[in-house]
């Protein structure tokens, strides 16, 4: 399957490193905040998913789900009003012990969203993360925002056959 | 800078196909529907709206991941689909029906289980 640090010429891609990738963690730092970095993590994410830990077909795609969103939400809004694109960090932290996994997007953006228009049509990235996750907290600072999601009882008896 | 654009795009497959089934245009999705491809989706369905079809189907079937940015795209397609012609979406799975129907947008698409529910459903009225 290649991934031979080879003679690429382009060695500047921490977020394509991932053999410090393990069951209680998965990080990529300064990836580009667009829609195309957005959809490969994402895909990293649910390899490492796989990987580690077996869940139901819904679990699994709700855990993707709401990890594109914030991602996403990153990539539309965070830089929006900036000239220079910028980056995103996320990272997931599994915990056997409580058997929860925590995963965290930061951006050193504002989410802006550009042009109100019809509250049908905008907006459903949040209301997605909420449902799809057991825990979303949003924190805004002049720094940057930080979304975390938490899920508790990840591999768990929670949800039966 | 090392950035690097057009190379190793993720293997992705967004896809979309369009054929006729009677009076219905059925635009047939595979791959992943998210804020890359999403413009994409919205582009066939704009086309196919154009050509007035008494019906426009949706077939996500094939879709391994639908994104907030693809919903908007159905929820704006039926809210731009003109009288004569009627619009459906067909999804079904932990990826497509399962997030429309968390977000409630069951309740203002046509949403369909399968292609062959849908096209009797609206050849049936």
């Amino acid at each position: 399957m290649g991934g031979q640090p080879g003679t690429t010429g382009c060695s500047d891609q921490p977020h394509s490193v991932s053999s410090s990738d393990d069951r209680s963690r998965f990080v990529r730092t300064r990836v580009a905040a667009d829609a195309g970095s957005a959809a490969r993590t994402r895909a990293e994410f649910g390899v490492w998913l796989e990987r580690h830990f077996t869940l139901g077909a819904d679990q699994f795609s709700d855990l993707l789900l709401a990890v594109n969103e914030a991602i996403a939400n990153a990539a539309e809004f965070a830089y929006c009003d900036s000239a220079q694109r910028g980056t995103v960090d996320v990272s997931a932290a599994y915990d056997g012990d409580s058997d929860t996994l925590a995963v965290t997007v930061n951006d050193q953006g504002h989410w802006r969203p550009k042009v109100p228009v019809q509250p049908q049509l905008r907006g459903r990235g949040i209301p997605l993360m909420e449902a799809l996750a057991d825990e979303v907290t949003i924190d805004r600072t002049p720094h940057g925002t930080h979304v975390t999601l938490t899920w508790t009882d990840l591999t768990g008896p929670g949800l039966s056959a | 800078m090392g950035e690097q654009f057009g190379d190793s795009v993720d293997p992705t497959a967004f896809e979309v196909g369009k054929h006729q089934v009677d009076q219905a245009v059925v635009l047939t999705v595979s791959g992943e529907v998210d804020m890359l491809s999403s413009p994409q989706l919205a582009e066939a369905i704009e086309t196919a709206r154009a050509t007035r079809p008494a019906a426009l189907i949706v077939d996500l079937s094939k879709v391994n991941f639908l994104a907030s940015a693809g919903m908007t795209v159905l929820v704006t397609a039926q809210a731009e689909v003109e009288p004569p012609t009627r619009f459906a979406v067909v999804a079904n799975g932990s990826a497509t029906s399962r997030p429309i129907k968390l977000m409630g947008i069951d309740s203002v698409l046509s949403l369909y289980s399968t292609l062959d529910s849908a096209l009797s459903s609206i050849s049936g009225e």
